[in-house]
């Protein structure tokens, strides 16, 4: 058993190490701006399936307010560095503080709540955002959007193009992902899959419930948060239009066909997700449909995702071989 | 600030007859969440294929706008069987992620279904009474707009004498009071839910299609108005009719008036303020009285 497990782990950390090279090398590999604007978003995306899966995943709180976080997040950076004069990755910085404390301080109240009214009002302060971006015009500049974001630089260099600010993609993804395995690995992630599995047990173990809920509901915000803010920058415009539920509607396909609470799963499916539909060159409408269509027939036959599909065939496999 | 009085009184039609729309729509909501523990996503989508199908079948009785509704609600209504037996009724107990999550998808199937097949534009739907309407002193109101407002009323007191007097109507309470001893006294679970989601989906169905003629038809038109309804279902108490009721038509009224005096950013946002406000004082809603817990 021991064995097998090692050369699994080995198996892995090779197709991780693998993926990470063809992702390093794909700007070099195809010269479509086309196809590396697919792998920025498809990289983006992942990472705020991810944060949503350590929400909803491992805390158990099915949350649309990454909607919020998201374009809150795109918002902050372009309003940072086109009215407040600053640099794209100070934009960036605003956006996790911004959301640090929107997290909290929306968390605090909202965690009060549950099932049904949790998700009711998570999906009520996306569409406040959505609002406030909308009609604040002397901020936000209303429907029509923040249009002409420069292009990142650093010490110099400029990211200008597609296959230069997709680098900026790839080493947040690679960072955040990291950061998300290490929790979801670490005590607080067993803790918090402890709170959704039984809450009143894990009480009666002496771990108190609210603060981890809380810590996973604002870190998701600022991973979420970030994730919009460079996005925005790769579409070069902010409007309302960020809070489309479209955005939130993909992220939780991608944590649901990945399977709630696999790391790897989500990962996985969030590259296939994305990518998947544009290959196939669908029209955004179809591509929605049969997202959705997946959703309903994943919940009606596998509610666990693909991943906790493998997961309970591996345990029917294991206790039929201890039979 | 002085008020002309025309306009308060303007003011107060227009608030009445949102305010019974989004009854309309609330109360197949709290109905729905009441019996099967379900909240609905794609309700706002019922209503938009309630307002697609009157568009549609229109031309077809010559723009007569009655026989036009009765289809609307009909198509909507066993759309809604439908949705029951093939996709809610596989939903246990306590699933309420699942029940979520299936709800949603046939929201996102329905809604870009119809921005495929019919795009995004929005369509004007004319009826044979066009815009005609009475004028009762300085206002006049259109004949679509007092017949949807009509229409509402009579869908209430049908609702109320359903719910009150009869046993389809009593089945439907015993189940949302408590499922377990219904089912001891030898309520069918899935008989009662069917006929919930059926009669939520009729009255979405009938939303749908008295709004077709007084607003733009468009595949989006579903999700503005549900996400309110789901707000002011908070409010009222999941699964309370009468609370969303009340809740409803307090809120169309604040909406015309806020909307008649300040920035329209207070007008849309005011329900969703008050909601957040309603969930940290009182998190089972204002009219909850047991029974039926929030979450």
């Amino acid at each position: 058993m021991k064995r097998a497990s090692r050369s699994f782990v080995g198996a892995k950390a090779a197709g991780i190490t693998l993926a990470v090279i063809a992702l390093t090398l794909l700007p070099s590999l195809t010269s479509s701006n086309y196809f590396l604007g697919v792998a920025v978003s498809g990289l983006l995306m992942t990472v705020a399936a991810a944060a949503l899966n350590l929400v909803y995943g491992f805390a158990g709180l099915l949350s649309f307010a990454q909607l919020g976080f998201w374009g809150v997040g795109a918002y902050c950076s372009a309003i940072i560095v086109m009215d407040a004069g600053g640099s794209f990755w100070s934009g960036v910085l605003v956006a996790a503080v911004v959301n640090a404390l929107l997290g909290l301080a929306f968390g605090f109240p909202i965690l009060r709540t549950r099932t049904h009214a949790f998700v009711v009002a998570t999906i009520t302060f996306a569409l406040l955002c959505n609002l406030v971006a909308r009609d604040w015009i002397s901020v936000t500049r209303g429907p029509l959007g923040i249009p002409g974001l420069p292009a990142p630089y650093l010490l110099g260099y400029e990211f200008d193009r597609s296959a230069r600010f997709y680098y900026i993609a790839l080493g947040y993804a690679v960072l955040a992902l990291c950061f998300l395995y290490a929790l979801g690995t670490s005590r607080i992630g067993l803790t918090l899959k402890a709170i959704k599995q039984n809450e009143p047990l894990a009480q009666s173990q002496g771990v108190a419930p609210l603060p981890y809920k809380l810590a996973a509901f604002t870190v998701a915000a600022v991973i979420t948060g970030m994730a919009g803010a460079i996005f925005a920058f790769h579409l070069r415009v902010v409007d309302p239009l960020i809070f489309d539920f479209y955005y939130m509607q993909t992220f939780l396909i991608i944590v649901i066909i990945g399977g709630t609470g696999s790391f790897w799963g989500v990962v996985i499916a969030g590259g296939a997700m994305v990518i998947l539909p544009e290959v196939l060159r669908f029209s955004n409408d179809l591509r929605m449909v049969i997202y959705g269509a997946i959703l309903v027939a994943a919940m009606i036959g596998m509610p666990r995702g693909v991943a906790g599909w493998m997961e309970d065939r591996r345990l029917a496999s294991l206790r039929a071989r201890l039979r | 600030m002085t008020v002309d009085p025309t306009y308060a009184l303007e003011l107060i039609l227009n608030g009445l007859m949102l305010g019974l729309l989004y009854a309309l729509i609330a109360v197949g909501l709290a109905l729905i969440f009441g019996v099967l523990q379900v909240v609905n996503f794609a309700h706002g989508e019922l209503m938009m294929l309630g307002s697609f199908t009157m568009s549609l079948v229109l031309p077809f009785f010559g723009l007569s706008y009655w026989p036009s509704l009765a289809v609307a609600v009909i198509i909507t209504a066993v759309f809604g069987a439908a949705f029951y037996e093939f996709l809610l009724s596989r939903v246990g107990q306590g699933e309420f992620e699942r029940s979520i999550l299936i709800t949603l998808g046939l929201s996102m199937v329905l809604l870009y279904g119809a921005q495929y097949i019919f795009t995004a534009t929005p369509r004007m739907v004319d009826t044979s009474w066009g815009f005609d309407g009475i004028e009762i002193g300085a206002i006049r109101m259109t004949w679509t707009r007092i017949v949807a407002a009509g229409v509402a009323l009579a869908a209430f007191a049908g609702l109320y004498s359903l719910l009150r007097w009869t046993q389809i109507g009593r089945a439907m309470r015993a189940v949302a009071q408590n499922r377990d001893a219904a089912l001891m006294v030898g309520l069918k679970p899935r008989t009662v839910s069917r006929n919930a989601v059926t009669l939520a989906a009729a009255l979405c169905g009938l939303a749908g299609g008295a709004l077709a003629p007084i607003q733009l038809v468009q595949p989006g038109m579903g999700q503005p108005i549900i996400f309110k309804a789901f707000a002011l279902v908070i409010i009222g108490g999941l699964g309370n009719i009468p609370g969303a009721i009340v809740t409803s038509l307090t809120l169309g009224m604040l909406e015309s008036w806020i909307g008649g005096f300040y920035d329209i950013v207070w007008q849309e946002g005011s329900v969703f303020v008050i909601m957040i406000v309603v969930i940290i004082l009182r998190p089972e809603g204002l009219f909850h009285r047991g029974g039926i817990r929030v979450g």
